[in-house]
């Protein structure tokens, strides 16, 4: 017996010992932004800042892991505290990781480090719950036209009217010769498909909650407001005179016009590879995802692709759906964890912060984009503070490697026309929206009754969500 | 010594060497089911549970449109699946056994798709089905096909990848079992003039018969856990949710939604359809033996 009592008081001193923290254990950061190994010239930057941070904050130890956000495994990483400490997610995401508790209320952080005021507001209202901030914005987006130029020119709409060798986005005189409104874009994108043989002129997403995510922006510049507070209430309006507009222009171009490819479902993965191969001449998307075609189908970076503002509706409105990229902290981070995990974005030139390690960071961001010959340009700015602007809009003048000309318009006008997505259950809102643009494209679609398509499904999410609001 | 020791003291090897089994079964198999049977009568937030809501996420489940439109679908699944997919391996299993030359090369051939890992085959199927007119099939028949953008044959159409993929594996199934057929069978059949329906019919299929029944109800219960295809061939369930799966379905509302609660209820619901399949089956099945004076109990 005694023995055994000897025994069990060693194996527990032991398990005490283990426990116990080392007085220069440093505290671990995972950056699930990591790059994967496969990508050498982005992992070397990655050390390097990874070597500066460490030297200047000895308390910490940074482990890379090339996590990439996914429905498939975020939810048992959750569970299991296995996410990265700070991660990359898509712009979808935050509201729903809020709710359910897998990311952390990082708003004394950000107050402590005074970032909080620098933050661009609407970004900040987009990572927001309850009055609290969970997120910091990589960067922003705002939707727009992309077009393949080569494609325009072969259908007769543009030419290289100064003879330098660049086709031209404006005509002698100066006007814009991109679609200004829906109409002009109907009629561009009908001459496209009557012109070219197998090119579809625009295309219209309709699935993964991608259609509804683009339809409201197209809703939002025919005159729809979907989501409105009437009488202290909030109401859907899903089936207000603007959105059945906007989906009669889908019924019209789809069943009139034929200018849409022949698929029901598409989805924002369709875009590029369609734009790359020529088979799309037009297409709704976010500015965040314009190096997409550049990089993935392999284009140098003065090939004539095009980004261009939203066009304007029948009675002028003319938005442009905007939102961010946000990086997440796992709920299980502490606090200290957190901090450092922030300032790491410093070393990543990715935060308000414009210190000389910052400064270098984003340098070395554009030199090597640059070598991988990624298009630079100008970007929508999550921080507000002057001296992030001008040193970024700086620093994008210089490195910029594509002709502005084809981009700079979206750029001008974007701050006219930004506006942040509805208020409540927009995932819901988009996912119902996805089914009735699906129900017009479907060949059926040209008898369809749109004012009650879009009534019932109103309805169905009146009832369904938007009372839970009230 | 009580009796249960007496028990286990007389089987103690035998327990011995079934525990790491039943260990990990338990572990693996039984915990999560019933901890999924507990977790459909909560609301969840995540995966943990908030609070008792009975019956509820089953009322609501019964009460969306998501829910019974992927259900008629499983169903639909299920009944193509018979259509295209069951006769097809006997055939090709016959044919196989009838092979003299390059029997080997046939039964590779026959095969091969199914080492192609899933998504690949779905990924290639659905290049293939591509509704625009350059899509590779269009092409090829210079036809306008919407193929799976099609809301009636989109079911079909992925039925018919799965059968290209599955079939090859479980007519080798079937050509194992036709070999075991003794000679002497087919002979005295000859003999007695019988035509070669008539030898298919009275020595083939009755021999083949249990391993019918069985492929029949795994191939149900695989078909009711149809998911990856219609995700990837049609952007998770299109065009307008005309190919969506209950499988699928559980998919979306666990890890789209973080609603566990009501996953685990769908869960419970489709196991309990096959359970309810599964009986039926052997229940009809043992009454035909009952009626053919196979069973005397």
């Amino acid at each position: 017996m005694k023995r055994l009592m000897v025994l069990i008081t060693v194996v527990l001193f032991v398990f005490a010992l283990s426990a116990c923290k080392h007085k220069d254990e440093k505290i671990v950061i995972t950056i699930g932004m990591w790059p994967d190994e496969t990508a050498k010239e982005d992992v070397e930057m990655f050390k390097e800042w990874k070597r500066r941070f460490e030297n200047d904050y000895p308390q910490y130890e940074i482990k890379g892991q090339n996590y990439e956000y996914n429905v498939d495994t975020f939810l048992f990483m959750a569970e299991t505290g296995t996410i990265p400490t700070v991660f990359q997610t898509w712009f979808t995401e935050p509201q729903k990781l809020i709710a359910n508790g897998y990311v952390k209320d990082i708003t004394d952080e950000l107050k402590a480090l005074g970032w909080y005021d620098k933050m661009d507001p609407e970004m900040r209202e987009a990572l927001s719950a309850g009055g609290r901030t969970y997120g910091v914005p990589r960067d922003g987006y705002g939707l727009g036209l992309f077009m393949n130029l080569k494609l325009l020119e072969e259908a007769g709409l543009i030419e290289d009217y100064d003879h330098d060798g660049k086709l031209d986005l404006y005509d002698p005189e100066g006007n814009p010769l991109y679609p200004q409104t829906f109409d002009e874009l109907l009629s561009m994108a009908s001459t496209i498909t009557e012109t070219l043989e197998y090119v579809a002129g625009f295309m219209v997403l309709s699935a993964n909650k991608q259609g509804g995510w683009q339809f409201s922006n197209i809703a939002w510049n025919f005159g729809a407001d979907l989501q409105v507070q009437e009488n202290g209430k909030w109401v859907s309006k899903l089936n207000s005179p603007g959105a059945i507009a906007a989906l009669e222009w889908i019924k019209k171009i789809k069943h009139e016009y034929n200018a849409l490819p022949s698929d029901v479902s598409l989805s924002y993965n369709d875009w590029w590879s369609k734009i790359g191969q020529e088979t799309l001449a037009m297409c709704i998307v976010g500015s965040d995802a314009i190096a997409t075609p550049f990089v993935n189908m392999d284009k140098p970076t003065d090939y004539p692709y095009a980004f261009v503002p939203m066009p304007a509706g029948p009675n002028g409105d003319r938005y442009s759906l905007f939102g961010g990229t946000p990086y997440m902290f796992s709920a299980k981070a502490t606090s200290e964890q957190v901090m450092g995990a922030l300032r790491f974005l410093e070393y990543m030139g990715r935060s308000p912060e414009m210190s000389d390690v910052a400064k270098q960071s984003i340098e070395d961001g554009m030199q090597v984009a640059l070598r991988k010959g990624m298009p630079i340009l100008p970007s929508i700015k999550p921080w507000i503070n002057e001296d992030y602007v001008t040193y970024m809009e700086n620093m994008e003048q210089m490195y910029c490697n594509v002709n502005m000309n084809y981009f700079k318009d979206f750029y001008a006008l974007f701050d006219s026309m930004k506006r942040t997505e509805e208020p409540y259950y927009c995932q819901e809102m988009y996912k119902v929206l996805d089914g009735a643009i699906q129900t017009v494209l479907d060949p059926r679609g040209i008898t369809v009754n749109v004012e009650n398509l879009l009534t019932t499904i109103n309805n169905d999410f009146q009832k369904n969500y938007m009372n839970n609001v009230n | 010594m009580p009796k249960i020791w007496k028990f286990i003291r007389k089987n103690a090897k035998a327990w011995a060497i079934m525990l790491p089994s039943l260990v990990l079964f338990a572990f693996y198999i039984w915990v999560p089911l019933f901890q999924n049977i507990s977790l459909s009568f909560y609301k969840t937030v995540g995966t943990t549970k908030v609070k008792f809501v009975g019956l509820e996420q089953y009322r609501l489940l019964f009460q969306s449109a998501d829910f019974l439109k992927a259900l008629g679908n499983t169903f639909e699944y299920a009944l193509w699946s018979l259509v295209i997919g069951f006769l097809l391996p006997i055939v090709i299993a016959l044919i196989l056994n009838e092979v003299v030359h390059l029997r080997g090369l046939f039964r590779t051939m026959i095969y091969f798709p199914n080492i192609v890992p899933g998504i690949a085959v779905a990924i290639m199927w659905t290049f293939l089905f591509d509704p625009n007119p350059y899509g590779v099939l269009n092409s090829l028949f210079k036809t306008n096909n919407l193929w799976l953008n099609n809301e009636k044959a989109v079911i079909p159409l992925i039925v018919f990848t799965l059968t290209w993929k599955g079939a090859g594996a479980t007519s080798l199934i079937y050509l194992a079992n036709l070999q075991t057929i003794d000679k002497v069978y087919y002979e005295a059949a000859r003999l007695e003039g019988a035509s070669a329906w008539q030898r298919f019919w009275h020595v083939t299929l009755p021999h083949l018969k249990g391993q019918i029944k069985l492929l029949l109800i795994v191939q149900i219960i695989s078909v009711f856990q149809v998911f990856y295809e219609p995700l990837v061939m049609t952007k998770g369930g299109g065009p307008n949710g005309a190919s969506s799966t209950l499988v699928q379905l559980i998919y979306q509302i666990a890890f789209e939604e973080f609603d566990a609660g009501k996953a685990a209820a769908l869960s419970v619901i489709v196991a309990l359809i096959l359970f309810m399949l599964t009986g039926l089956y052997f229940y009809l099945s043992k009454e035909r033996r009952k009626q053919h004076g196979e069973i005397t109990k």
